[in-house]
């Protein structure tokens, strides 16, 4: 057993790192305010190669592998976990489901400009009355000749203000809940497409949070991803791998907040000693580390088994879960540890607080999580 | 055209440093390391004259010591050198800047490189010996604290900084080996797509008796931290007093007054 990273991850890490620290973290503050990841931002990650860093070289991948990017999320997110969900949707659900379940001519076509971030990918699942419970997508299809007429709404799309490629689910026949549920893959500035509005959010605010209405979007009938009627299926295998980089997020996150909650803990003096010097606070940080390293245990290992082709559903609900914990935790405290400069928004703590808690809601609820992994126990 | 660029593995100085057992060198127990930052600009340099000069050139990488500096190996192979030379040494920290060089000539003596990049020095010992000792050893000429390079037709246009402020440029022609300083360039990012190209590339693996025939010149006998010192005196009051204050304590710790 060996739990050290192989030299080509550690050189991937501090490479990934380098880049974080000169082009992210100096503007994080100002993504947030902007609710705007600036498009140079994006250009700059896309051409580190962080849009497609575990797809294979001929579809214009970095050819890397799942753990390669669950660290290159980790690192983004330890700065600002708006860019780290920029990479996290893009990547997991949108190249994912592409890559898994798409023909070889679908791979050709879409995949290149994704992982090379000339278009920037979402995941158009949840609608109004359909969260948690997907069976109740209310989205129709319908085909007309060679092309699929698609009538409904979608919200809460993470990616979707870029109007690039989504993966949109819809079903012919409510019915049948989730066996009628089939998925496309969309080129969102088609007729058809339009944007109500993005929504404004209490966290990671640069990213966009997107609602659409489809008014007779037309789509070929080549862009059906997988069969017909297994859309579902393809979602919740997708959103298995999209835990693994939400929780990367989440993970990225809390080490963000901790590193500076340990530094401001051996700066800041009370009582004439640096406050690190209190139990209170040393208690603090040590619940805090034992959080943030048993999460990054979990993802690794989750990471791990999908690089070796093995079932990793119920390592992804816990990593996810665990992690996104850790971060609303970590934060919490890195802010009491702060005190009441941690409450100002100049020291950085107040977003990551703020950024912290969508990870226990979205790719699937908390709750949805405990369900999955209680399922498996007692399957 | 051979290039050869000559790397060191450093600790991250942000590192909290304890002395080894045997009180010569720091532990390396719990530090991470990354590449000399004097040696990025080396390998910038390096891998924009090949990029200039294309498949014509061929620019090797160079790094001595125990397994882990194949990490700094690798990031420069992924910010575009061709192939790799990994001389293995567990005790590279013994060794002096002389017999560093030795190794390096050892290895480059008989391969005819035409230039070589090395960093000014490096951010932990900082001797800035090794560049200018290997290129005593293999006879060519050498150009230091480079903060300008240019190449075209066997000939370098090296801007070199000086003291005080001053630049100096010098015209050499190859072979030459020049060292490295900060301003030459902003080194690029190993991209991920290059990170992956890189595990493709030929790292060779030579152990170091293989090269070293030299022996030490200069040997570290100690490391420790600086001794503590006392926390300054602040004295208080008017004038009048503070003068009389002062000619006591001189009169009475120092000799300036008796």
């Amino acid at each position: 057993m060996n739990f050290e990273l192989s030299q080509d991850h550690k050189v991937l890490q501090s490479a990934v790192r380098d880049f974080v620290e000169k082009e992210i973290k100096p503007i994080a503050m100002k993504i947030d305010e902007d609710h705007m990841i600036p498009d140079t931002l994006v250009t700059k990650m896309s051409e580190m190669g962080l849009m497609g860093s575990y797809f294979p070289e001929e579809y214009g991948g970095a050819g890397l592998d799942m753990l390669s990017y669950a660290i290159v999320v980790e690192e983004v997110s330890k700065a600002c976990g708006s860019s780290g969900v920029l990479i996290s949707a893009h990547t997991s659900l949108a190249n994912g489901p592409i890559y898994t379940f798409g023909t070889e001519e679908q791979k050709q076509k879409w995949l290149p400009n994704l992982n090379s971030g000339a278009k920037i990918g979402c995941f158009l699942l949840t609608e109004p009355n359909a969260g948690s419970d997907a069976g109740g997508t209310a989205t129709m299809y319908k085909r007309e000749g060679n092309e699929f007429v698609i009538n409904g709404g979608k919200i809460f799309i993470t990616n979707g203000g870029y109007l690039g490629t989504g993966i949109l689910f819809a079903s012919f026949d409510r019915s049948l809940k989730h066996k009628g549920i089939s998925a496309f893959i969309v080129d969102l500035q088609s007729p058809g497409v339009t944007i109500l509005k993005n929504e404004n959010k209490m966290g990671i605010r640069g990213s966009y949070t997107t609602a659409f209405a489809f008014d007779n979007l037309r789509v070929p009938v080549e862009n059906l991803l997988g069969k017909e009627g297994k859309g579902f299926n393809i979602a919740m295998d997708t959103l298995n791998g999209g835990r693994i980089g939400i929780a990367s997020q989440a993970l990225g996150i809390a080490e963000g907040a901790f590193e500076r909650a340990l530094a401001y803990s051996k700066e800041r003096k009370q009582f004439d000693q640096a406050i690190c010097e209190f139990q209170a606070i040393q208690f603090k940080l040590a619940d805090m580390y034992a959080r943030i390293e048993t999460s990054k245990l979990m993802i690794y290992k989750a990471a791990w088994m999908k690089d070796n082709k093995m079932n990793y559903t119920m390592e992804s609900a816990m990593c996810k879960m665990l992690a996104s914990e850790a971060a609303t935790y970590v934060t919490k405290e890195a802010m009491q540890i702060f005190g009441g400069y941690g409450f100002i928004c100049d020291y950085e703590i107040e977003r990551m607080y703020r950024d912290a808690k969508i990870t226990e809601i979205y790719e699937g609820t908390n709750e949805v999580q405990r369900v999955v992994i209680s399922k498996m126990l007692l399957a | 055209m051979k290039i050869l660029v000559c790397i060191k593995q450093v600790p991250d100085l942000e590192s909290r440093f304890k002395p080894d057992a045997a009180g010569v060198w720091f532990s390396d127990t719990d530090l991470a390391f990354r590449m000399n930052e004097y040696d990025e600009y080396a390998v910038e340099q390096a891998v924009r004259l090949r990029e200039q000069l294309g498949d014509s050139a061929e620019l090797t990488v160079l790094s001595i010591g125990p397994d882990r500096v194949v990490e700094a190996v690798k990031k420069a192979l992924a910010m575009g050198c061709d192939r790799a030379v990994h001389v293995q040494d567990t005790a590279v920290h013994l060794k002096d800047p002389w017999q560093i060089a030795s190794i390096i000539a050892a290895y480059a003596g008989d391969q005819g490189f035409d230039l070589i990049f090395t960093g000014m020095q490096s951010q932990d010992r900082g001797s800035a010996q090794v560049g200018v000792s290997l290129a005593e050893q293999l006879g060519v000429a050498c150009a230091t604290t480079l903060v300008g390079f240019e190449y075209a037709d066997g000939a370098i246009t090296a801007k070199r900084e000086l003291e005080g402020g001053i630049k100096g440029v010098v015209k050499l022609r190859t072979p030459v080996l020049v060292t490295c300083q900060l301003g030459l360039n902003t080194p690029r990012y190993p991209t991920l797509p290059n990170i992956m190209k890189a595990k493709r590339k030929e790292i060779t693996a030579i152990p170091v008796a293989e090269l070293l025939k030299e022996e030490a010149r200069t040997t570290a006998t100690s490391f420790h931290h600086p001794a503590k010192k006392g926390s300054g005196l602040i004295l208080e009051g008017d004038v009048g007093d503070l003068v009389e204050k002062v000619i006591g304590i001189l009169k009475e710790k120092t000799s300036v007054l008796r």
